[in-house]
């Protein structure tokens, strides 16, 4: 279970840490006016800032805020079942190519995640990668990933 | 005179075969992305961008803006139907909608939704022709100072009006600035902020970040929330739908008003959803049957549906005109007409008329292909919300991944559109609104860009922008939108507190 309070604590930190990561990166930059005009870190650098001091503030109220729970644990399962077989999918697109990597994705989510009739995830996780070849590479010849299996293999 | 001219030159840009083709195969895709909840009409537009680069710039536009007419009426369909709303600007259409579907006036509820909607975009198509050649005229007056002053006004007004927390709103816009500086400055030409990543030296693109942002935000609360589909009734009685279009003229004064709110958030970018939901809200407020809002009353389906598309419409007018989109969805399109090589803003009237006017026309007849499409295929999409959602979620899923990967053939995007999801979800769960990120990333370095200038022409001096009559009111007027929200703090802890005093 996870409180409003703790999410919003989270993301403040979360965006305070990238408006600081802005600021540093952007101080070598330079920040302030030379003979060149604007120097480049400038912008980035106040836009930086701004995240930052909005972040602490945001930080200060998050404190304040109940402690109600904000995503359940059931909510927190059904996030998990999906996000980590995505996080999974992902990861796989380098090995195995997009089209090996959505079939078995699809086929593990219907199949085994949600008990699935066997055949009928079947079809759709084959239909999948055919549909994503005919529209992608053939329609609108946008190459996607093969993957380091088919450079083995020798497509 | 002139406009109408143009208007009718552009009729026979868009009415052509081909470009019907378009808005048919546009506003089906729309009404796709907007009824399946985890796809909007932002993630649909920028999944679609990267297979328009082959195309005509008007004829890629079509398609796109077509999408986007079919997705908001898309999202009204669930909306009614599911009560589950497909887009978030159909939220407040859920409130009345879906109980007068409930009573079993599915037909009329559908019908009132969708005349109101499209009276709408009549109204923003009409503003657009009348006023957005008129808005490029004064703006092509305009120099970096100027500029630089709308870009401020435009972001002021998110944190002034757009309805979320204001520090909640300003590291959106913030946060989005800095994305849109990552790569290469375009005037130093050095790198920046990449963080020793050397694939981030192309910078990031908005259309990754939309995906994310929306498409896997979206899925995760969707999933969330265990969305189920329980219909009522999506049968159409032809003969309901024209007895009810023919009553909307008496809810006149409620169609009137709507438009007008809609059209006035959608210029100034406060968006269709806030649009939707102020709309609803006011009519509550005012109208004399207030005690009949939440169980199927007309004016609660009018109200909200007439706002939210009189706002995505004339969200475009500033896009065009000025170069700001009023919406994420028109920041997505704006992106688009700069990958196509067009310049959005006053230039556009003057170089490319063809393509200006050849996108109002196809307004008009988008919009009407649009309520045609949605009431013949309103069963046909009501059958697609009964497929389970663990079935839709990867394949959603998967969709954005690909289509976040064809942006640039680059999996550094895929891996980034995964970031940009979870931090979609939190944002979407702690009311940090997205829309102004997005716009910040779109037009970021064009922001940049005028304020570099700006100083330039000053030597550094700040006194640039209170150097004439409109840059100072422009510049002031955006402090006000800033200082809005710390007022009107101010005086509600007043209101609050003085019967205590007392």
């Amino acid at each position: 279970m996870i409180s409003r309070r703790a999410l919003e604590l989270t993301t403040a930190t979360l965006t305070g840490v990238f408006g600081a990561a802005v600021v540093i990166s952007s101080i070598d930059k330079g920040t302030g006016w030379s003979t060149a005009g604007v120097d480049a870190g400038t912008f980035p650098f106040l836009t930086g800032l701004i995240v930052v001091i909005a972040s602490l503030w945001n930080l200060a109220r998050g404190w304040l805020e109940s402690r109600a729970v904000a995503v359940s644990s059931s909510d927190l399962r059904h996030l998990i079942a999906l996000f980590a077989p995505a996080v999974v999918f992902v990861a796989a697109i380098p090995l195995v190519g997009v089209y090996v990597a959505s079939g078995c994705y699809m086929l593990g989510t219907l199949a085994l995640l949600h008990r699935f009739s066997l055949p009928r995830s079947l079809l759709i996780a084959v239909t999948t990668p055919i549909a994503l070849y005919l529209v992608f590479e053939r329609m609108f010849q946008v190459s996607l990933p093969h993957g380091a299996l088919a450079d083995v293999l020798g497509f | 005179m002139d406009n109408i001219e143009s208007l009718l030159h552009g009729f026979t840009i868009a009415i052509t075969l081909p470009h019907l083709a378009l808005m048919l195969v546009g506003v089906l895709l729309g009404i796709l992305v907007g009824v399946l909840p985890g796809l909007g009409a932002p993630n649909g537009v920028s999944l679609l961008l990267p297979l328009t680069f082959g195309m005509q710039p008007v004829s890629a536009i079509i398609l796109l803006s077509s999408m986007y007419w079919g997705a908001l009426f898309g999202g009204s369909v669930t909306s009614i139907l599911f009560n589950i709303p497909g887009e978030p600007s159909s939220v407040a259409t859920t409130f009345d909608g879906y109980p007068m579907a409930r009573d079993g006036r599915a037909t009329a509820a559908l019908a009132t939704a969708f005349g109101s909607a499209a009276f709408g975009a009549l109204v923003g198509v009409m503003l657009i022709t009348f006023l957005a050649s008129w808005v490029a005229q004064v703006a092509l007056a305009f120099g970096p100072p100027e500029y630089f002053a709308v870009y401020f006004l435009a972001f002021a007004s998110f944190v002034g009006m757009g309805g979320a927390p204001p520090a909640k709103t300003v590291v959106s816009l913030a946060a989005g600035f800095a994305i849109a500086a990552i790569g290469i400055d375009t005037v130093s030409g050095s790198v920046r902020l990449t963080m020793g990543i050397d694939e981030l030296v192309k910078g990031i693109s908005f259309v990754v970040a939309v995906m994310g942002l929306f498409g896997i935000g979206e899925l995760l609360l969707a999933v969330e929330e265990e969305v189920q589909a329980k219909a009522v009734s999506s049968r159409i009685d032809w003969r309901e739908v024209f007895r009810t279009l023919l009553n909307l003229p008496r809810h006149g004064w409620a169609l009137l008003r709507s438009a007008a709110i809609g059209c006035w958030m959608g210029i100034t970018p406060g968006g269709p959803t806030a649009a939707s939901f102020m709309s609803y809200g006011i009519a509550k407020r005012f109208s004399p049957r207030s005690a009949r809002f939440g169980q199927g009353e007309a004016e609660g389906i009018i109200s909200p549906e007439t706002a939210d598309h009189a706002a995505g419409t004339s969200a475009l007018l500033p896009m065009l005109s000025l170069g700001i989109p009023g919406s994420a969805t028109a920041a997505v399109m704006m992106g688009g007409l700069m990958i196509w090589g067009l310049n959005p803003g006053p230039m556009l009237f003057i170089e490319q008329k063809d393509f200006v006017w050849g996108l109002i026309a196809s307004m008009y007849v988008g919009n009407i292909v649009a309520v045609a499409l949605v009431l013949v295929t309103v069963p046909i999409f009501a059958a697609l919300m009964r497929i389970p959602f663990f079935i839709i979620a990867p394949l959603i899923f998967i969709i954005c991944t690909v289509g976040a990967y064809s942006v640039s053939n680059s999996y550094l995007d895929v891996v980034l559109m995964l970031g940009f999801g979870i931090i979609g979800y939190l944002f979407k769960k702690l009311s940090y609104p997205l829309a102004p990120l997005v716009l910040a990333i779109v037009i970021g370095d064009k922001a940049e860009d005028a304020f570099r200038q700006a100083m330039l022409m000053s030597k550094g001096s700040l006194g640039i922008f209170f150097g004439n009559a409109l840059v100072t009111t422009l510049v002031l007027a955006g402090m006000a939108l800033l200082l809005l929200p710390l007022v009107l703090q101010v005086a509600h802890v007043r209101t609050t507190t003085k019967p205590i005093l007392d």
